[in-house]
């Protein structure tokens, strides 16, 4: 694969899937899908309007300065991949396209189903210019079902989906994650259909049409609120600090600290098998109270049901015990006496992790028409021999027309300058 | 496996033989994938040390059984159970018979405890060279963090979902359920397939370390990068979004709550449209998004006037007939009616052996040629125990019955 002058993206000969080639026309339900499979090698080409693909003009912008190369979200989003510029409105425009989709192992697209016939760039279409392509269409709601052509964002696919109503309080009502999860939940789970069709395809020989709902994928982070209103006809809901339990808000999981919040659950692990060691810590501090005793002891040591009044006097010990203590020195010391506790973490100390950096997790992406050098996340995964690759900063606009239709397409640069003339690419 | 081939399509991963060691949540859900599109997935547990959402609820009529867990029930589908107790040398070497045989293992001890059992990648690369192993506790298999535990629940406060989920004068609540746990899997089960698919192509398997954590943070959005490059932390914005106004959810008279999200010129327009075009609607400062995002608090409390006179159908409706990114925020018995995952077919209802008739979440994909989705109940604790030893690994009535009263099958 020859680079860009850039060297933009970086070559991956050894991710288990390299040799793929993979056109992306997705939107936000679809970017980071593709993204994740040309980090484990496929060649993978967005291809953009001349104007630029829609989702440029997302915000954040770097420094805060609009513009059609300093999206953070296109940057986070796009990292590592080829672009080309293309009208598909345009009957030369569709020729070029569909060459190269005759030319691809994967497409993946995101359009309302029914509306993309005439970009030619509609699943059945993109199946009779390719029939050994795997065609992967994310969508709202899927491509079948009376909802199947409803618009919808993130938040949407959150509420339809189940997963937002249990978030929040009764006080306060439901509540999104601020980074979108509707859309992140149907990109990886994009992703786990396409390598799926992808080594059906290899199996059996043949292409086929990847048919991925939104709805259905925030649908399956329901925990077990499916199940409990399957069984017992209870609806779990948003339980605000506590935890759903069955239709009852439990005690709560997460603690103030010193510098912030950890989160434990059973109590900081005061109920069950960590209780005698936890119990010990608070005894050693002098902070324990009535629990340091036989009768305390004996009660917690064994997951029970506690009275309302016993929740509240643990709740309230293990609150004060935590208010004076730094969590990092707090969740050090719970796990090393056998309770699951975590901090947490803002996006600042997820990145000065020691954890991460003692497993060399993040990875420095060069910048170089900025002159900068920025922090992305590192592999998600470590295969032992296939290894995922950050590929490099995310495209400019256009900026591998020549590599991709010299190389790919065979075409001459007289052809390519006709093309720009005639405002095809 | 024949009886998997209800449509008589071929499955994606039929002729693959899985060895599940994972427990929880996790795990299971990497193997689920498999199991729901054709792979002969083997669960081994043991009654010794018994899975921990065996012990969770859902329970029929509320009866806790190690049988009839909903939980345990949803994230194994389609999979075969057998029970092994790994810390007798014969469970140890009947398992790596087992994995002999196996294509893929599948685990999420805490590392070392493998190790420890003799049972580690390098141990069952022996019986198997060409085998593709996942481990994938919540830290990874090294760092200071390596050995901590936990649950979803706790891990998504340590990869920023705490810290985004919640509003802005309050607690990180983070989101209400383990919520790590449905997310992961996903991202796990991409890098197992693309082995796979690499294996198919080379013969060559491999091993895959893979750390919850670490695959979670790639579900923050932009958040990493607004503190790499610009310097700045994202928080927890309620329902709000900085690049929609109006955003949010809000209470109808009867209770439930209409969200909507406006990002485009078009989609304001509409939204007018769907209010009756108020006065307050046309003023100059409510004209652009960039004005409007400053507007938002008295946007949204002209809304809530609006929604408190409605219910939220007719709310939804409203904003649905004039093209507006809108939905009902749908709790799990509204999942359980909703028309179109109902067309859909989403829940998948199995018969379970002692739970009845019961629903399944499927995959959020439907593949066109070779389709997948859950075919079984999960497996009852030991139910295929018999079959897969004298069946799959053609284990004589004689050593079967030793093994049995041995307690290596416990």
């Amino acid at each position: 694969m020859p680079e860009s002058v850039d060297g933009v993206p970086s070559p991956h000969p050894d991710g288990p899937l390299s040799g793929y080639r993979i056109l992306d026309l997705a939107d936000e339900k679809g970017q980071l899908c593709a993204r994740v499979l040309g980090e484990l090698g496929a060649d993978v080409i967005k291809i953009e309007p001349r104007a630029g693909d829609r989702t440029r003009a997302n915000g954040p912008f770097f420094r805060d300065e609009e513009g059609r190369e300093s999206s953070l979200y296109w940057w986070a989003m796009n990292a590592g991949k080829r672009s080309v510029t293309c009208e598909l409105r345009l009957d030369a425009g569709r020729e070029l396209f569909h060459r190269l989709v005759a030319s691809a192992d994967a497409v993946i697209e995101t359009s309302a189903p029914g509306t993309a016939k005439d970009t030619g760039a509609d699943p059945r279409t993109l199946a009779t210019v390719n029939p050994g392509a795997v065609v992967v269409s994310i969508t709202n709601f899927g491509q079948t079902g009376p909802a199947r052509n409803l618009p919808a964002t993130d938040i949407v696919g959150s509420a339809m989906g189940g997963h937002m109503y249990l978030n929040g309080s009764d006080e306060r009502g439901p509540v999104r994650t601020t980074a979108p999860q509707a859309y992140a939940q149907v990109n990886f789970q994009a992703a786990v259909g396409t390598v799926t069709a992808l080594y059906a395809r290899g199996m059996h020989g043949m292409g086929q049409h990847v048919d991925v709902s939104m709805q259905e994928a925030m649908a399956n982070a329901m925990d077990n609120a499916q199940q409990t209103w399957d069984i017992l006809q209870i609806n779990n809901r948003g339980p605000g600090s506590g935890r759903m339990v069955s239709g009852r808000v439990g005690p709560r999981y997460i603690y103030e600290a010193s510098d912030g919040w950890v989160a434990a659950l059973g109590l900081g692990g005061l109920a069950g098998p960590s209780s005698a060691a936890m119990i010990d810590w608070l005894e050693e501090t002098g902070e324990a109270g009535p629990l340091a005793t036989p009768h305390w002891r004996e009660r917690l040591e064994v997951v029970q049901p506690l009275e309302p009044h016993e929740q509240d006097l643990i709740v309230g010990i293990v609150e004060k015990f935590c208010r004076t203590r730094r969590k990092d020195d707090l969740v050090r010391q719970a796990q090393a006496r056998g309770a699951g506790w975590a901090p947490v973490y803002s996006p600042r100390e997820i990145v000065e992790s020691y954890q991460l950096e003692a497993r060399d997790y993040w990875v420095q992406v060069r910048h170089e028409d900025l002159g900068e050098t920025f922090v992305y996340p590192g592999a998600p995964w470590k295969l032992s021999a296939t290894p995922w690759k950050q590929r490099g900063r995310a495209p400019h606009l256009g900026e591998h027309n020549e590599a991709v239709y010299g190389e790919v397409l065979g075409l001459d640069p007289g052809d390519i300058a006709r093309l720009r003339r005639t405002m095809v690419i | 496996m024949s009886s998997n081939c209800r449509s008589g399509k071929p499955r994606p991963f039929e002729g693959l033989r899985v060895t599940d060691l994972s427990w929880v949540g996790v795990g299971p859900t990497v193997a689920k994938y498999l199991a729901d599109h054709g792979a002969e997935v083997i669960r081994v547990e043991s009654a010794t040390r018994m899975e921990t959402l065996r012990r969770a609820g859902p329970f029929p009529d509320n009866e806790p059984h190690y049988d009839n867990s909903g939980y345990y029930a949803n994230f194994n589908s389609s999979k075969l159970g057998i029970t092994i107790n790994l810390k007798t040398d014969k469970g140890k070497k009947l398992l790596k018979r087992l994995v002999a045989s196996s294509d893929v293992v599948t685990e999420s001890f805490t590392p070392g405890s493998l190790k420890k059992l003799g049972l580690d990648y390098e141990e069952l690369r022996k019986v198997r060279p060409d085998l593709v192993m996942i481990s994938m506790p919540l830290f990874g298999q090294t760092g200071p963090w390596a050995h901590y535990m936990g649950y979803g629940h706790v891990l998504q406060a340590a990869s920023g979902f705490n810290h985004l989920t919640g509003w802005p004068d309050g607690e990180p609540i983070g989101t209400g359920v383990a919520y790590t746990d449905f997310l992961v899997p996903h991202i796990g089960a991409i890098a197992l397939v693309a082995a796979l698919d690499y294996r198919r192509r080379t013969g060559e398997g491999q091993y895959i370390d893979f750390s919850q954590f670490e695959g979670a943070i790639h579900a923050l959005g932009t958040s990493i990068l607004e503190w790499t490059a610009n310097g700045r932390e994202a928080g927890r914005l309620g329902n709000r979004d900085p690049e929609a106004a109006p955003h949010g959810a809000y209470r109808c008279k009867d209770g439930r709550y209409v969200v909507i999200a406006c990002f485009t010129e078009q989609d304001w327009e509409g939204f007018r449209a769907a209010i009756g075009r108020p006065d307050w609607s046309d003023l100059e400062r409510m004209r652009r998004k960039w004005s409007r995002l400053n507007e938002q608090k008295e946007i949204d409390r002209h809304i809530d006037a609006w929604a408190r006179e409605l219910t939220a159908t007719q709310a939804y409706k409203a904003m649905r007939d004039h093209g507006v990114p809108s939905g009902i925020v749908k709790s799990p018995e509204d999942m359980h009616r909703d028309p179109q995952l109902k067309h859909r077919g989403h829940y998948a209802r199995l018969e379970h052996p002692t739970m009845g008739l019961r629903t399944y979440d499927s995959p959020a994909f439907r593949l066109s040629k070779t389709p997948g989705g859950p075919w079984k109940a999960a497996p009852l604790l030991g139910e295929d125990t018999e079959a897969v030893l004298k069946g799959t690994l053609g284990m004589s009535d004689e050593e079967f019955t030793e093994l049995l009263v041995e307690g290596v099958l416990e």
